[in-house]
């Protein structure tokens, strides 16, 4: 199932963060069919290089590195995925203050001066950016098919300081939308996206697997979530990045309909399913023989009680975020799907993998990577 | 008459009952046909569709008086084809012709039938059809044109299936197959009563534009009756299943029925399931164009109760045992709901949805395709009746500043916020107090009016006579009051 769309791309394109997980994916799909010169800048360049690809490493966040690789690499594409990653569980406060200000680094100022470098070098002509669907969410609410109508939110109804450093960035790019001779620019925003070499939601599942944590469940399981293969994603950036370079051979403006450039979408499976049922697909993929009958469903409200004491006895212990939290209890409980038709329609987008299929390549990546290295250190 | 395990069955589920009773005693039909103004041949033809329908002579029935008449003859007419194709007592030979001619016997006159053997149950239908032609030459020639045309369509593929020998030995082959006979049998009803739908003016003439939707509206009740009836069709020898399905997961077809295999043929039954499910989207896409509201119950009410059944038969062992059906107390609530508006029934298709849903498990192979079935249908609904508007949230939104606030400011806006809170709270509180004063004034003050004696009632309270004195006890103190002592 190679995807078919990037017959057009025949041109040099860039993929900044193209050693990070989606970043992968995106290089992957480009080399596979076409003829496009395609080039990576990332942090670090990896050990493993994939083949017939130019590796630059730089930091995105300063503009003389950045414009050299520019220079060098004469992109006109760019497909702009990096971004650290969202904090993780276990970090002291003082830890979180150092990522809120890696976030607005990264995500604000990098993605300004990949933006500021790529309209003075000239010969970028599509800018396609990585944003999130949690720009729109404000992380407690339920979501309920939302749509490109709803907005982006900022503090104090943003809550999420990561998404709102996307939803900064992301209006920063758009803005930028021919305001740099003719670079068009447009903004994806997938929603949980999963995948092979994904570095958070799978393996955090996979742990509480190996946990043995497969017999609770928080809420009552009727809260539709959106979930997407991360093969989508990759193909979606594609057909955005093709439809910008449509956009230029068109001898008018596009009609408001059917614009892309300077606009966002959601990119999704298309297919909410009840978030516990993907959270049991995933482990029962991975070995999970738990029935339904065995559960031990605890309800929202009396989860969220559980987690705030768990977390005002962590404070007090030190200050410490604990497995369970009023965060992770909102988030399996609560209701987040969008509607991907403004994609379907402009972009030609339809997810080539479902999410059946996704969990199923996902799991069985993650099991052949673990005993990879368990043969390794059984040799060593 | 109930029988006794009825009468035991609603003795435990006594809300069934309730709904039972709810629906005959105000169920309102919005049209009802008059007897005494119609022809003993459309009286006949009238206690023919009694006789061989269950579900629908009722909504037939109370359809609006424009297409009464032509959609009873359509279902006589289909009904007398059926009885034809299901006779296995007629040869090939002649049942091929007779199928495929039969749109021409529909306007002739004294057209009847008696070939069919002495156990058909409907036989009766066709040897006295002429009632069924006179009537039915009577209707708008426009009507009478799309019967006939299902008619000859559906009696082609029957004929087509009935002469291909393969499909009498082994059943449905492919899912396309599958596809294509409920297109045969049910497809093609949904494309003819759309067409009378729209003809007569009761429905959107988009619906015509989109056959998929009139498609999925005949496949959805056909194919959960299949997996319904599975048992019903192995007894009579007959089966719709498809091989493609049910070889994924035993190695016969009769392999379902053992108990030993109760895994594999839930699995498998699930499977089917979830290909019905797919239908049932496009089914309330479909019920979204009908305007009339006759029209709406009669094309609402099996497709409610096809989503009920999916449910009901949905990793359900019965199924290969015996017939279940849907208990009449649930039929009549999903009745009630079905017969008014399309939120309505929406509000049944999630119900059933997420009582699927919570069926659904990891052990069946399709696990998350159900799941991701039922998703679909809950977006759908979600599409046509929003439970979010973006427009609030953009007022929100407006409402807090748009940058981060910086934290003496945010604390500045906390505090602000809870005096608010606060005000609100007196605000409500006084209200409350407020309205509980009138009300205590107006009280106290029509009993006053009514000659009530506070004055004593106090006195006598503060003497700690808390409970209410008998009637003559109260005379003589309240004699002691107004008198003194003599």
């Amino acid at each position: 199932m190679a995807p078919d769309a990037p017959r057009n791309v025949s041109t040099s394109v860039l993929v900044v963060g193209g050693c990070g997980f989606l970043g992968h994916h995106i290089v992957s799909q480009l080399l596979a069919p076409s003829t496009a010169h395609v080039s990576v800048l990332d942090l670090r360049a990896p050990p493993n290089r994939l083949p017939n690809v130019t590796y630059y490493s730089a930091d995105i966040t300063s503009p003389q590195a950045v414009l050299s690789v520019f220079m060098e690499a004469k992109p006109t594409i760019i497909i702009h995925t990096a971004s650290p990653p969202v904090v993780s569980d276990g970090q002291r406060s003082a830890q979180k203050k150092v990522a809120r200000e890696l976030f607005y680094k990264v995500n604000v100022e990098g993605t300004r001066n990949l933006i500021e470098q790529a309209g003075k070098i000239g010969c970028v002509k599509a800018f396609v950016y990585t944003s999130s669907a949690s720009v729109v969410h404000d992380t407690v609410s339920d979501l309920v098919n939302a749509d490109e109508r709803w907005p982006i939110l900022r503090a104090p109804l943003q809550r999420e300081y990561y998404s709102e450093t996307k939803g900064i960035a992301e209006e920063i790019v758009l803005h930028a939308n021919r305001k740099y001779g003719d670079m068009l620019t447009v903004a994806l925003r997938p929603a949980g996206i999963f995948g092979e070499g994904d570095m958070q939601f799978t393996p955090n599942l996979l742990k509480a697997y190996e946990r043995g944590q497969t017999r609770f469940q928080l809420g009552e399981n009727e809260n539709l979530f959106d979930t997407t293969y991360v093969g989508n994603v990759a193909y979606a950036h594609i057909l955005a990045a093709v439809a910008l370079m449509d956009t230029h051979r068109l001898s008018a403006l596009p009609l408001d309909h059917e614009k892309v450039d300077g606009e966002a979408f959601f990119i999704t499976n298309g297919q909410p399913v009840y978030f516990w049922d993907f959270v049991r697909m995933v482990w029962a993929e991975a070995g999970d023989k738990t029935e339904p009958g065995q559960v031990w469903v605890i309800g929202k409200d009396t989860g969220l009680m559980l987690a705030s004491m768990v977390e005002w006895a962590f404070w007090f212990a030190g200050g410490r975020t604990p497995n369970l939290t009023r965060q992770k209890i909102r988030y399996s409980s609560m209701t987040r799907f969008y509607c991907i038709d403004k994609a379907r329609r402009r972009l030609g987008y339809e997810p080539k993998w479902g999410v059946d299929e996704g969990v199923r390549r996902t799991v069985k990546w993650f099991k052949e990577r673990d005993s990879r290295n368990g043969a390794e250190k059984k040799e060593q | 008459m109930p029988t006794a395990s009825d009468v035991l069955y609603y003795a435990i589920h006594f809300n069934e009952l309730r709904n039972i009773i709810q629906w005959q005693t105000w169920h309102d039909p919005v049209h009802n046909r008059n007897p005494e103004k119609e022809a003993p041949s459309l009286q006949i033809c009238f206690d023919f569709l009694d006789k061989t329908s269950r579900s629908f002579s009722s909504v037939i029935k109370e359809l609006h008086p424009e297409l009464l008449v032509p959609i009873a003859l359509f279902y006589l007419i289909l009904r007398g084809l059926d009885t034809i194709e299901d006779d296995m007592t007629i040869s090939l030979k002649e049942k091929d012709p007779l199928l495929r001619q039969f749109y021409q016997n529909t306007e002739k006159e004294g057209w009847n039938y008696n070939g069919n053997g002495p156990n058909e149950k409907d036989r009766e239908l066709l040897v006295q059809f002429q009632n069924v032609t006179e009537e039915f030459r009577k209707i708008k020639p426009v009507y009478r044109d799309i019967i006939k045309d299902v008619t000859e369509k559906m009696g082609n593929g029957m004929a087509d299936f009935c002469a291909n020998a393969e499909h009498n030995i082994n059943g449905v082959d492919t899912i396309d197959d599958y596809d294509l006979y409920c297109h045969y049998v049910a497809g093609l009803v949904g494309n003819g009563l759309t067409r009378l739908f729209v003809e007569s003016g009761l429905a959107n003439p988009m619906l015509l534009q989109r056959p998929q939707l009139q498609e999925s509206m005949g496949l959805f009740l056909q194919k959960t009756n299949i997996i319904r009836d599975v048992k019903e069709d192995h007894d009579d020898k007959r089966s719709f299943w498809p091989k493609e399905i049910w070889s994924k997961h035993v190695d016969n077809f009769e392999d379902l029925f053992e108990p030993q295999n109760k895994e594999a043929a839930l699995n498998c039954s699930s499977e089917m399931v979830l290909n019905s499910l797919a239908h049932a989207d496009q089914c309330l896409f479909y019920l979204a164009g009908l305007k009339e509201q006759s029209v709406f119950n009669f094309a609402a009410i099996p497709q409610s109760m096809a989503i009920a059944t999916l449910e009901l038969v949905f990793r359900n062992p019965n199924i290969f045992k015996r017939n279940v059906k849907i208990t009449k107390g649930e039929a009549c609530r999903i009745m009630m709901k079905s017969t008014q508006n399309l939120q309505l029934v929406c509000e049944i298709f999630r119900q059933f949805t997420r009582k699927i849903h919570k069926k659904n498990t990891p052990r069946d192979p399709n696990f998350l395709k159900i799941s991701i079935a039922c998703g679909k249908i809950e977006q759908f609904i979600e599409s046509i009746y929003p439970s979010q508007d973006p427009k609030k949230i953009i007022e929100a939104q407006g409402a807090a500043p748009p940058d981060p606030t910086p934290a003496s400011e945010a604390e500045a806006k906390n505090k602000a916020m809870a005096e608010e809170a606060k005000w609100d709270t007196i605000y409500l509180l006084a209200a409350v107090m407020g309205t509980l004063f009138i009300l205590s004034c107006l009280m106290i003050g029509t009993a006053y009016l009514f000659g009530a004696r506070f004055d004593v009632a106090l006195d006598q309270l503060s003497k700690g006579k808390l409970s209410k004195p008998s009637g003559d006890e109260a005379q003589s103190i309240i004699q002691d009051y107004d008198h003194g002592e003599l």
